[in-house]
């Protein structure tokens, strides 16, 4: 289900990396942060320390400047070079107070400086510090792809997804589909019964759209009552077979605020085979699914239409 | 140079968790007193300035900041000089009491 998956736990204790040489300090840490709510993980040289980074990204990185083989500078060069650590923060732990140090760290992309020895509650202070800046940013990091009534993914993040997924499919010549969800007369369902009762109605479909979809789809809602699902390595009749599935679950939903009134929606889908290689652009893909999404209405309404890219019809095979 | 101010390192015996520090610490010593005393004896002088500089920083949040001070004077030392033959006494007296600092806190009299 898409919603969960925007959501991973962020309540969880966060885990702090110390990459330090020195078993003093890794004793001298784990007892004097004992008190603070993480977990405190250890590596004592800077290639381990990466290693450790990129088997589960901590939330904050302790690095020592003074270290053999590969040096802190270097360490943390190579964690600010690779797109799945450049996000944890790193504090710079040093013996020398040199402000060129300092400077350097900065530049290279640290977000504080302790020198050693420790002000135990100067360190602790910049940990939690960091710490709250880190969940702070994530936090609006996710915000700000995420839609806040329906909580599926919002319209940006659409657009910046499906030209991923599109680049992604004709590279590796899979099949793909996408599909435009409308509600059929919004309007009225809002005039008739207040808005509060067309938000629920938002907000419930959204839902049987996360729940229905598999756990690939990306779901998006694109509009005011218009929703899009990213179906990646789908051919269309087989996305057509999943629509047909929300479009009739939707129909069957009991609406608490207007029991004598359902709700329906209509769909268009557009695909593209395994395989298949025709040119096109993702703004073409939402064209043609708009297209589709129109003629559904026109033919009127509560229903899926299909076609491939290249305009051929699909239809629902009988056996399912 | 930052010299550690002793009072933000002072450890209290009473408290169970500075108590298992101190004790780690003292436990561990031994072990550095030799591995400097091996590699001034080895003109390993990479090997002393990384030992030093490792007592200089671990040493005042263990409650034992004038380890620390003379440590770090002998990191110092170290790291100043071109030739350390050449100013083998004055580093061997450095040496030496650094050593009898840590000696006096492993076998207090």
């Amino acid at each position: 289900m898409t919603e969960l998956q925007l959501n991973p736990d962020t309540s969880g204790t966060p885990t702090v990396l110390l990459i330090d040489d020195s078993q003093f300090v890794h004793r001298l840490l784990d007892a004097r942060l004992r008190s603070e709510s993480i977990v405190l993980r250890g590596a004592e040289d800077g290639k381990r320390g990466i290693q450790m980074a990129l088997e589960d990204p901590p939330a904050l990185i302790l690095l020592d400047l003074d270290m053999p083989v590969m040096d802190g500078f270097e360490t943390l060069r190579a964690l600010k070079d690779d797109p799945r650590t450049r996000d944890v923060p790193v504090i710079v732990l040093s013996g020398m107070n040199s402000s060129q140090d300092k400077v350097a760290a900065f530049d290279l992309g640290a977000i504080d400086f302790v020198t050693k020895p420790f002000e135990l509650t100067e360190l602790r202070a910049r940990v939690r510090s960091s710490l709250k800046l880190y969940a702070l940013l994530q936090m609006l990091a996710q915000k700000a792809q995420i839609d806040g009534l329906s909580g599926l993914f919002n319209r940006q993040y659409f657009d910046d997804r499906f030209k991923t997924e599109f680049e992604r499919t004709i590279r590796h010549g899979q099949s793909l589909s996408i599909a435009m969800i409308d509600i059929d007369h919004f309007k009225s369902i809002n005039d008739t019964y207040g808005h509060p009762a067309g938000d629920s109605v938002i907000t419930d479909l959204a839902k049987l759209i996360g729940h229905e979809s598999r756990s690939i789809d990306i779901s998006c809602r694109y509009g005011g009552e218009e929703f899009a699902l990213i179906m990646p390595e789908t051919e269309p009749d087989q996305a057509l077979q999943l629509c047909e599935r929300i479009r009739m679950k939707c129909e069957q939903i009991n609406w608490s605020r207007h029991p004598s009134r359902s709700v329906t929606i209509s769909i268009g889908i557009v695909g593209m085979n395994d395989g298949q290689r025709i040119n096109s652009t993702p703004e073409a893909w939402i064209e043609a699914a708009d297209r589709n999404l129109y003629d559904a209405k026109q033919t009127g309404r509560n229903q899926v239409r299909a076609t491939g890219i290249d305009g051929s019809p699909i239809q629902l095979s009988k056996a399912s | 140079m930052h010299t550690p101010d002793p009072d933000a390192f002072s450890l209290d015996i009473n408290d169970p968790a500075d108590a298992e520090l101190i004790e780690y610490f003292l436990g561990e010593l031994p072990e550095r007193v030799d591995a400097i005393e091996a590699a001034f004896s080895n003109d390993d002088y990479e090997a002393l300035g990384r030992v030093a500089h490792q007592l200089k920083g671990a040493a005042p949040g263990f409650g034992f900041p004038a380890i620390g001070n003379e440590a770090g004077k002998l990191e110092q030392q170290i790291s100043s000089i071109c030739d350390p033959t050449e100013e083998i006494e004055a580093i061997r007296s450095q040496v030496d009491s650094l050593v009898s600092l840590c000696n006096s806190f492993i076998n207090p009299s």
